[in-house]
């Protein structure tokens, strides 16, 4: 019966309630599609690196760290051919090319060009009848000012460490999320590198295909998914936490006109609440009704929330959002189009933060109640 | 009329503190009064008819002496035991009627019966018959704001009489009404005092209330002056 109690008062309150629950809804929905976008776009980073970079994990040559340029140059071996079932090999070593007259370090990866695992397009290596064919990704394209035809020198030292040079052509560029194997990364065929590198047999990682079975191989080390979605992940974090600054926000002024209401409220309505002690009502009932009161403006802002932020969310999670072009420098690169994700613990836990937040704040003013001497209450004379 | 003592109030007194003294509203107060009376408090502004209507309905407690009001010491009972016993046994009238602004009059009158958890049938049925007692019930789906001064201290009535409580405190309740408003709703009080033999304590200084009163205790400076009972109403 509070509730009720509650809801007319409310009621009565007219405009301001519905500002205030207006305000709330709006924060309870841009939190929802905050959350839903990064959300999304976690999944979406997540599935280019496994389908673009990591596979299912990735057999790493222990001397190799993907965190040390330096340890390109060692950070290689031969494993036992028993041992690479289900795998993608590829070889990395470190060149230089020259656009232009320009010297630009790279990244050269050397890769099955029959790999159906990525989705790098290494079709094109082997379709390609040019002496050295390379794909590169759209920013590698853009930086050297490259296009799809081109032929650029390039250097490299082979095992011995003596320096080689060769053309290389631009087979295709491909489009891609996944900056890792794109910028500054040159692709082109592993037997082609070894061959180039005199490191025949040599692989600086595999690519585990789904169907691979982990096993210890000595000089080598296994990194599966988690592993190498560590950095993503904690990136998506930290977006997670700047954006949530935006919606805390606005939450919080919505939180303030209620706790404001709520104060005016308890010394406007004196009477009131001396009048419901004078009928019987205790004390922590009155308390409790005006926290009711309080709090209900988020079940309110939810309902209404909800009317205008379902049918949002569901033309967004089945349309999608486009990216304007050129918000790739974000600090995470985005596709042109992220679908959020908003699950059910996202909604459940938006309405239960708003809801446990316009209670505590409603709650705080009231408590002022349970100390109010009835007799001046009815008199209004409580400053 | 049975002659059971329900309010008894022995050596009563009620100090507030006013900056570094003490203002006495009520010294020494010492009253009884019988179950079905038709009494009234009565005295100049400030006399402290208020502050004893207010320790007699638990409101407030004296700061020295005893106030026992259906066998109840109002001093020792905890806020819950005060808070029933106002809802099952006090009937309180103000002189603003401090009716609810944003319920109706239906919904302000059924206020004490859904505090006792009574059905919703049983509620109805009591409303109904309490706003035929005092007249108004074409005007339940009333808000107060739509009700005249009469009206609204009608209801006031209703909404304290709806539980039956043995009690009704009734403080100023004609000061803002004229006089034939005023003179209905004594009457219809005074006709509930005899239907359904609740005690009726009124504090007033209106000329017209006490014409209706059969007892009237004189105040004075927080002082009784005199305890008066009329004699010719006591044959009623
Ligand atoms: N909370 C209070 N603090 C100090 N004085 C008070 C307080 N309440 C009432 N009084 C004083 O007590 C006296 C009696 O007040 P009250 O019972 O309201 O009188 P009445 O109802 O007869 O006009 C008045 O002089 C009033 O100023
Ligand atoms: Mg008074």
């Amino acid at each position: 019966m509070l509730f009720k109690l509650a809801y007319k008062n409310l009621e009565g309150a007219g405009l301001r309630t519905w500002l205030t629950v207006g305000v709330l809804s709006f924060a309870f929905v841009i939190i929802i599609l905050i959350n839903g976008i990064v959300n999304g776009f976690n999944d979406q980073a997540i599935n280019d690196a496994v389908n673009w970079e990591i596979g299912n994990g990735k057999l790493q040559n222990e001397k190799y760290d993907a965190y040390d340029p330096f340890s390109i140059k060692d950070g290689h071996g031969i494993l036992p051919d028993s041992k690479n079932k289900d795998l993608v090999p590829v070889l990395i070593r470190q060149a230089s090319i020259y656009p232009q007259g320009r010297m630009v370090s790279v990244t050269l990866n050397g890769i099955d060009i029959n790999q159906k695992l990525l989705k790098l397009p290494t079709i094109l290596l082997q379709q390609s009848t040019e002496e050295i064919p390379a794909i590169i990704g759209k920013r590698m394209a853009a930086s050297a000012n490259l296009k799809k035809g081109d032929q650029v020198l390039m250097r490299w030292r082979d095992s011995h460490g003596t320096f080689d040079a060769a053309n290389i052509s631009v087979a295709g560029i491909f489009n891609t999320n996944v900056t890792t194997v794109d910028a500054g990364q040159i692709w082109i065929s592993l037997k082609k590198l070894r061959a180039m590198t005199d490191l025949d047999k040599s692989t600086t990682l595999f690519i585990a295909e789904k169907d691979y079975k982990q096993e210890r191989v000595a000089g080598w080390k296994f990194l599966d998914q988690d592993e190498l979605l560590k950095d993503l992940r904690a990136m998506v974090q930290i977006e997670r936490i700047s954006d949530s600054i935006i919606y805390l926000l606005l939450l919080a002024i919505a939180l303030l006109a209620i706790f404001d209401t709520q104060v005016l409220s308890v010394f406007r309505r004196q009477r009131e609440i001396g009048t419901y002690i004078s009928l019987g009502m205790t004390r922590p009932q009155v308390v409790g009704l005006f926290t009711i009161e309080g709090s209900m403006n988020s079940i309110l802002a939810i309902i209404v929330g909800g009317i205008y932020g379902i049918p949002l969310f569901l033309y967004l999670s089945y349309y999608g959002i486009a990216i304007p072009a050129g918000a790739d420098n974000m600090g995470l690169s985005m596709g042109e189009k992220i679908t959020p994700v908003f699950g059910a613990g996202l909604v459940l836990g938006t309405i239960s933060l708003v809801v446990i937040s316009s209670t505590i704040v409603s709650f705080l003013p009231s408590r002022k109640i349970a100390k109010m001497n009835p007799v001046d209450a009815l008199k209004g004379k409580i400053q | 009329m049975n002659s059971e003592i329900i309010i008894s109030l022995e050596h009563v007194t009620k100090r507030y503190k006013v900056g570094d003294g003490d203002f006495t509203a009520l010294s020494d107060i010492n009253l009884q009064f019988k179950k079905g009376e038709f009494a009234g408090l009565v005295g100049p502004s400030g006399s402290g008819k208020t502050t004893l209507l207010n320790i007699i309905g638990s409101l407030d407690s004296p700061t020295e002496g005893k106030a026992i009001v259906m066998g109840k010491n109002i001093s020792a009972l905890s806020h819950k035991e005060s808070a029933m016993l106002r809802n099952y046994h006090i009937g309180f009238i103000f002189q603003v009627y401090n009716l609810m602004p944003v319920y109706t009059v239906f919904e302000n009158v059924e206020f004490s019966l859904i505090l006792q958890n009574k059905s919703a049938a049983e509620r109805k049925k009591a409303v109904m018959e309490s706003l035929d007692w005092v007249g108004i019930a074409d005007m339940a789906n009333k808000k107060p704001s739509k009700l005249s001064g009469g009206e609204g201290q009608r209801v006031a009535i209703a909404r304290a009489m709806v539980k039956r409580p043995d009690i009704l405190l009734a403080d100023e309740p004609t000061a803002n009404l004229d006089a034939k408003n005023a003179h209905a709703i004594l009457q219809t009080m005074k006709a509930l005092n005899k239907e359904l033999n609740t005690t009726f304590l009124f504090s007033t200084h209106d000329e017209k209330v006490m014409g209706y009163l059969d007892r009237m205790i004189h105040l004075e400076d927080g002082k009784i002056r005199e305890d008066e009972i009329i004699p010719h109403k006591l044959s009623v």
